[in-house]
């Protein structure tokens, strides 16, 4: 039988080393690209809401609250983003000098068409989940003011407040869902802080969320 | 690279692909993207609204609140600010948003073709074909309604009386026989019971369920038994199945299917024994008959009673009782299936309330006047009523009467709610021209020539007008307060539209002109109940009748043949079930029990006595035979809350048209009965049958 040869010398047994971790470290440097930006990038598709509304303008500038435009009707619904109707009442006709003042009025006011079914809601959730703003927003009596409301929204939704067009909406292939769609743990880590401290009565459990 | 350089590249890729969130969120988009299955429900988001309506399916009119988000309809729920139902709602009404949206709805005109196929057609071309129809029938029209609350009734007999015909019919209900005793006795207008303020009700029938303004019944009995607090009314329930009704009761009478006059006359006999007679009469007159009367009732002696009822003498006794210690007692009688009564056992328990003293009083019988006409040339409610659908169904079938050129029908199914020797089917077969106007397609729709798509109440202008079981006085209006389903339309106005191509001058130019006429004659403020949907009641003012005692007629039907040992039918009617006009809602399909429907087959329940004595146990199959000949194969279970050589039947099954939920499923009640005449009164009565049953 042909006799093995083990004996290696110190210059062969580094370039093992360097050459046996190589392929290792490229996978992974590889894998890692691939998970954390090639991929999620791939997974979503770029949006833009269908006007550049800006809320700097009409909070900062305007000295508009959030409440009249975002508001809970009085059976306890939320009304979300307002409707063409909703924003007629003030852009019935054209009333500054913003393009895309004059393209809303113009396509969607003058042409009766719905820009609410257009717009792009960026945490909305699925049907299976109940959410009432009501009551979260009933906790809120002591938020004063259009800085502290964003301040206390943006707890869940992404802060579109002090931004001058909407931020992007990136939509996943797969789901369907935008990006920022507050996930489960999201909620129950709330949830779980305020029943803690005995602020509600609403727990973590499935019933709460899910009817 | 070689195979081992690979391995370390693979192995390196996974660790960071599992240091990366890709795997994770991919799972969380996993999740999510399983809520886009098309199957899930969708959510419609909007404002929500609740909006005073009323039922125009439910055979009461039932008032509620449609809950709508963003426009659409998603609940109706009762209504505390209605002051007929005060909250309350029945399980009809409450399934009537699944209903609007039915399988079974029609959405278009439909046209039979030589082939027996329907086609749908474009409502021009549908109300061409109707105004030709009609010109054309000259005075040989006929119409049928299944909805006698409506005013559309007094446009379509004006159309009728105009063109020379008299042949206007409502479909059989529970006021028909009624009427019948009500005048027989002296009674003028309407009868009413005035339930709400009575402390003691003697009812032989169903009150909680189907009898009468059944959500205004279950709110008097709601107010009357609170939680935790004596009750401040009795209920004393006769019948032969121990329903929901009898669940409900002080005291339940449990008797045999079609013995209730004889129970009544049996109580009539204890309270003259006690010394009620006509001496008792508050309003100051005395019938001049009482001793005629007196002496039937002693012929009814609580053992002959026991012996044709199954009442024990004691419980009739103790019924007798409760009616003598209460201050406003009230006796009330119907039928189980809610049509094909008799006149008897209603002339009865009126001879009860007379020996009471309860007729005029509160809480006790009330006069109600005729429900006044606005429209021109129509024909007076009474008239209508006085006239029964299968004594002109059965004259055409057999050659006595010809055959009408055209004839409608409106809001009725009367194919499957009338026993198969009525004639119906024949009628519309001789028929020259038939229309259905009907919400659901139903088994007369399937029979009809024309298919007309109409509103349900929450989608048009209507009306309900003082409904039968009332006390009171009630309008209210029927309003479109959601967008019709598909192509429906008001059938008030089509028949105004058919009358003005026909040259009928109504005196009205549309629905809601109609609606204001019968408000401004009640003096009640039209633009709140067509704003704000208010009902208008008022209590009835019509001068008290002479009444006198029917001896004559009671002893007639008295003579009629008892049921024997043999097993006899012995029908309950579950309002969840829906009508013959709606068949079986889809929302109330999860609260069908096992007791009422077995796969296919209707279960029969009956005690343990009468299933030994047809040799067959629970679960078993059975295959009834009726003495028309008509038989059906039910499976057997075993309640003692049954009459023992009763078979009880939950009615409302048995479809052959309507949609998957209803069709093929169990056997029609209604099917199983046939047509007598009642002795005396010469009315058709139904509803009970004797039965052969064997193993199957």
């Amino acid at each position: 039988m042909e006799e093995r040869n083990n004996t290696t010398t110190p210059a062969a047994a580094k370039k093992c080393c360097c050459c046996s971790w190589g392929p290792f470290v490229a996978g992974l440097a590889a894998a890692l690209a691939l998970g954390w930006w090639v991929l999620p990038n791939l997974m979503k598709v770029e949006k833009q809401q269908p006007i550049a509304f800006s809320h700097v303008e009409h909070v900062k500038k305007q000295g508009m609250y959030c409440e009249q435009c975002h508001f809970v009707r009085a059976d306890g619904t939320y009304s979300g983003a307002p409707s063409t109707a909703e924003c007629a009442t003030c852009h019935f006709t054209v009333i500054g000098h913003n393009p895309e003042e004059s393209r809303f009025v113009n396509e969607y006011v003058r042409a009766g068409r719905e820009i609410k079914d257009e717009w792009l809601i960026y945490q909305k959730q699925p049907d299976n989940v109940f959410f009432s703003h009501a009551i979260h927003l009933s906790a809120a009596k002591d938020v004063k003011g259009p800085e502290e409301t964003a301040k206390y929204c943006s707890i869940c939704h992404i802060d579109v407040a002090s931004t001058d067009v909407p931020p992007v909406y990136r939509e996943n292939r797969l789901s369907g869902y935008s990006e920022n769609t507050m996930l489960m743990w999201g909620c129950e880590r709330c949830h779980a802080k305020h029943m803690a401290a005995g602020d509600t009565a609403a727990s973590n459990a499935c019933f709460t969320c899910h009817k | 690279m070689d195979r081992r350089g690979f391995l370390k590249f693979a192995a390196g890729g996974t660790a960071g692909l599992v240091a990366s969130p890709i795997i994770w969120n991919t799972l969380y988009d996993a999740v999510y993207w399983t809520q886009n299955w098309g199957w899930i429900p969708r959510l419609k988001k909007g404002a929500g609204e609740y909006l005073p309506a009323v039922s125009k399916i439910c055979p009461s009119g039932t008032g509620f609140l449609v809950r709508t988000v963003a426009g659409t309809p998603v609940r109706t729920i009762g209504d505390r600010n209605n002051p007929v139902t005060h909250g309350s709602i029945t399980s009809l009404a409450a399934s009537e948003a699944e209903l609007r949206v039915s399988p079974s709805r029609i959405k278009k005109p439909l046209l039979r073709s030589a082939d027996g196929a329907y086609n749908a057609i474009a409502w021009a071309e549908a109300e061409k074909l109707l105004k030709a129809k009609a010109a054309a029938a000259g005075k040989s029209v006929a119409a049928i309604s299944g909805d006698p609350t409506s005013c559309t009734n007094e446009v379509l007999s004006a159309i009728l009386r105009a063109k020379g015909s008299k042949d206007f019919y409502f479909m059989p209900d529970e006021e028909q026989p009624a009427l019948a005793a009500w005048t027989s006795m002296g009674g003028r207008g309407r009868l009413g019971y005035d339930i709400e303020n009575s402390d003691c009700i003697l009812a032989a029938a169903p009150v909680l369920e189907s009898w009468g303004v059944v959500a205004g019944n279950r709110a008097a009995f709601n107010r009357h038994h609170p939680v935790g607090a004596p009750s401040t009314q009795k209920l004393i329930y006769a019948g032969p199945v121990q329903n929901n009704t009898a669940a409900g009761a002080d005291l339940w009478l449990p008797i045999k299917p079609g013995t209730e006059t004889i129970l009544m006359l049996g109580i009539a006999h204890l309270l003259i024994k006690a010394g009620r007679n006509a001496a008792d009469f508050e309003h100051g007159y005395t019938p001049a008959n009482f001793k005629e009367f007196a002496d039937l009732a002693a012929e009814y002696t609580p053992e002959k009673v026991c012996a044709a009822t199954g009442v024990p003498a004691q419980r009739l006794e103790a019924a007798a009782a409760m009616l003598l210690d209460a201050k406003a007692p009230l006796a009330i009688a119907g039928s189980e299936l809610g049509s094909g009564g008799g006149a008897a056992p209603v002339m009865a328990a009126l001879s009860i309330n007379m020996l009471l003293g309860r007729i005029g009083s509160k809480g006790g019988v009330v006069c109600l006047p005729d429900h006044a006409n606005v429209v021109k040339g129509a024909m007076k409610y009474s008239e209508i009523m006085a006239r029964p659908l299968v004594s002109y169904t059965q004259d055409v079938a057999s050659g006595k009467k010809p055959a009408p050129a055209f004839l409608f029908i409106h809001a009725a199914n009367p194919v499957y709610a009338l026993p198969s020797d009525s004639g119906m089917k024949q009628t519309m077969q001789k028929a020259g021209f038939t229309v259905a106007v009907a919400s659901f397609f139903s088994e007369t729709c399937a029979e009809a020539d024309l298919v007309l798509p109409a509103t349900l109440g929450m989608e048009a202008f209507d009306d309900v007008q003082t409904p039968y079981g009332s006390g009171r006085i009630t309008y209210a209006f029927a309003r479109p307060v959601v967008k019709p389903f598909g192509e429906a339309r008001p059938a008030g106005e089509l028949y105004i539209a058919l009358a003005q191509e026909l040259d009928v001058q109504l005196g009205v130019k549309d629905m809601p002109d109609l609606l204001y006429q019968h408000a401004f004659a009640l003096g009640t403020p039209f633009r709140q109940m067509m704003e704000k949907g208010t009902v208008f009641t008022a209590d009835s003012a019509a001068p008290l009748p002479k009444m006198k005692f029917n001896v004559r007629s009671l002893k007639a039907a008295l003579s009629a043949a008892l049921p024997g040992d043999a097993p006899v039918l012995a029908p309950v009617v579950v309002l969840g079930l829906g009508t013959a006009a709606t068949s079986v809602p889809p929302f109330a399909a999860k609260t069908v029990t096992d007791y009422q429907i077995c796969g296919k087959y209707s279960v029969a329940q009956m005690n343990g006595a009468t299933a030994a004595s047809l040799g067959v146990r629970d679960g078993d199959g059975l295959r009834l035979t009726a003495e028309n000949g008509a038989t059906a194969e039910v499976i057997v279970s075993i309640f003692e809350g049954v009459m023992p050589s009763s078979i009880s039947l939950v009615a409302g099954l048995g479809h052959t048209a309507f949609d998957e939920f209803s069709r093929g499923k169990g056997t029609s009640v209604v099917s199983l009965t046939g047509i007598t005449r009642e002795p005396g009164t010469n009315l058709p009565v139904w509803g009970t049958a004797g039965l052969k049953a064997a193993r199957a």
